[in-house]
């Protein structure tokens, strides 16, 4: 087994840190205080329900700008300075390569989450003074968006390989939105007398990232159990996508001229 | 590459058939719970950032799939479909379809919606404060009111004031007239077809608006007769035999003819009723012995 990737994913990790991208868990601390402080004072019986929703709302869409942002210039950053050609004259396969910078990004983003899911749990008891035994769901909750935060990362790391930060930013977030609405893809097909357009929309709503799976946010907010299955079913579900993405990534970039 | 070839579209068709498996799981929750974070329209409003107008339009292709998928299913629950049109009209109080078929929805019988006409007749009438000349709003009103929650009384007011738009068919007049024929709101009814025979230049609706006419007339006229026999059952103890005991009795007096010039004549407990050969029909037997 080649530690290559290994290598190359923690010093994506470090490059991160050095840019200073945990810097918005500063922010995020910032807003868990005033939401605890403020949910308090306006809300009534529902204080535990804005601080998981305002909570994870934040985890993932921090994570997700994170993601996509960081995400497009994986590679394009690399060849912009010209280091990508120095590696690669190193005994480093391109896939190898590919792989590395989508790993330590992952892992920049599990840290990130893990911070923040600390920072959710002190608000949390600062504003109940208990954790029950339904806050498991909260952990579920993350770790769903952790799911989808490995989806968007191979995503905008596809898209990184052959066009600009810009466009892969605009492709990334446009292939998100589209997912998240995916139940009402599907729904067109349902409703449809057109034929035609029913197998299209059916067949956009199996090609698509389904990130609508991913969303269990209110589920938690309502302490209301995740059944096992579709834990299970959307890891197997992240994982072969994401391994389909970086498989389609390295053909991209395997393919590509650098000179 | 080429296992790239290979393994992407199995990669594909494997993640399509997981996520058959996803919906399945995801159905049961989704079942159980009904949820809309934002149910304020003006909010959203305001975070639509000026587009508004397309926000509506989504919101309301939520509503006729949040409906479509409902209906008819045995055990359904629509808790979230008058929020979802509160906030689609209020996005955009201009869409009219979302008044129309929201009211339709709203209030058809479980299973096959809420049943909740109160609100139908809630949204309708906010549609009609937003948009006064849309005539076919008090269409709905009426129908509303008429089919669903049995006022003939304020259906025939609504289907009258819709009337009143320059734009509205001949036939609101007509229904506002029906509706208070069926209310037992004959003199309105009457009124009504009255202005429609006058208003109107169509010979097959005037024609109709006649019979109408002829039709009230003699139900108004048996009415007052029934009273009079009611009258004569009081002071008699028993139920006059012929029109000529009601005159005799002093309880009616003049002409007893039906509008077609055919005297009334008395039928068995006193009913009175109209003459076999007379050609006026009645729309319905409430000017007659049903009333007793």
């Amino acid at each position: 087994m080649s530690v290559i990737p290994g290598v190359v994913a923690i010093n994506t990790f470090r490059e991160a840190v050095r840019d200073r991208v945990l810097y918005n868990l500063i922010f995020f601390a910032l807003m868990m205080i005033g939401a605890a402080i403020l949910v308090g004072q306006i809300s009534i019986g529902i204080e535990r329900m804005v601080i998981i929703n305002l909570g994870l709302s934040a985890i993932s869409i921090f994570g997700i700008i994170m993601a996509i942002f960081i995400g497009v210039g994986l590679v394009y950053k690399e060849m912009e300075k010209r280091t990508l050609y120095s590696l690669l004259s190193k005994p480093i396969r391109r896939w190898e390569f590919l792989v590395g910078k989508f790993a330590g990004l992952l892992l920049t983003l599990v840290v990130n989450t893990a911070l923040m899911t600390l920072g959710l749990g002190a608000a949390l008891y600062c504003v109940s003074r208990k954790f029950e035994r339904a806050d498991a769901t909260i952990l579920v909750a993350v770790y769903f968006i952790l799911l989808e935060l490995a989806l968007v990362t191979a995503l905008a790391l596809f898209f990184s390989c052959f066009t600009s930060p810009m466009l892969s930013t605009l492709y990334t977030l446009g292939i998100y939105v589209a997912g998240v609405f995916a139940p009402g893809i599907q729904g067109i097909s349902q409703f449809t007398s057109n034929w035609v357009l029913a197998v299209v929309t059916r067949f956009i709503y199996y090609l698509l990232p389904n990130f609508h799976n991913f969303g269990v946010i209110a589920e938690a907010a309502h302490g209301d159990a995740v059944p096992l299955a579709l834990i299970w079913h959307n890891t197997v579900y992240a994982a072969l996508y994401v391994l389909l993405i970086l498989v389609a990534s390295a053909a991209v970039f395997s393919g590509r001229n650098l000179k | 590459m080429l296992l790239a070839l290979v393994a992407v579209p199995a990669l594909f068709a494997i993640c399509a058939a997981l996520q058959m498996r996803i919906d399945v799981d995801t159905l049961a929750m989704n079942q159980d719970k009904e949820e809309l974070l934002l149910r304020s329209g003006p909010l959203l409003q305001k975070l639509s950032l000026g587009y508004e107008s397309l926000l509506a339009d989504i919101y309301w292709t939520r509503v006729v799939q949040y409906y479509g998928v409902r209906a008819h299913k045995p055990g359904a629950t629509y808790e979230q479909l008058w929020p979802l049109l509160d906030i689609t009209t209020t996005l955009d109080p201009n869409l009219m379809i979302a008044y129309r078929f929201g009211a339709v929805f709203l209030s058809e019988q479980p299973p096959g919606g809420p049943g909740r006409a109160d609100l139908a007749v809630q949204l309708v009438k906010r549609g009609i404060a937003e948009n006064p000349d849309e005539w076919r709003l008090y269409q709905d009103l009426g129908f509303l009111y008429s089919i669903h929650l049995k006022d003939y009384k304020k259906a025939s007011e609504a289907y009258l004031e819709g009337s009143k738009n320059p734009n509205a068919q001949i036939w609101m007049k007509v229904m506002a007239a029906r509706v208070a024929e069926t209310g037992n709101e004959l003199e309105t009814s009457r009124l009504i077809w009255t202005g429609v025979y006058s208003s109107t230049k169509d010979e097959q609706v005037r024609r109709t608006a006649l019979q109408h006419i002829h039709s009230l007339d003699a139900m108004l006229g048996l009415r007052r007769l029934n009273e009079s026999s009611e009258d004569y059952w009081r002071k008699f103890g028993r139920f006059p035999t012929s029109m000529q005991e009601l005159r005799d009795a002093g309880l009616v007096g003049g002409t007893l003819q039906d509008p077609a010039g055919y005297p009334y004549v008395m039928g068995p407990n006193g009913v009175p009723q109209l003459d076999p050969k007379s050609p006026i029909q009645l729309e319905s037997q409430q000017g007659s012995g049903t009333l007793r």
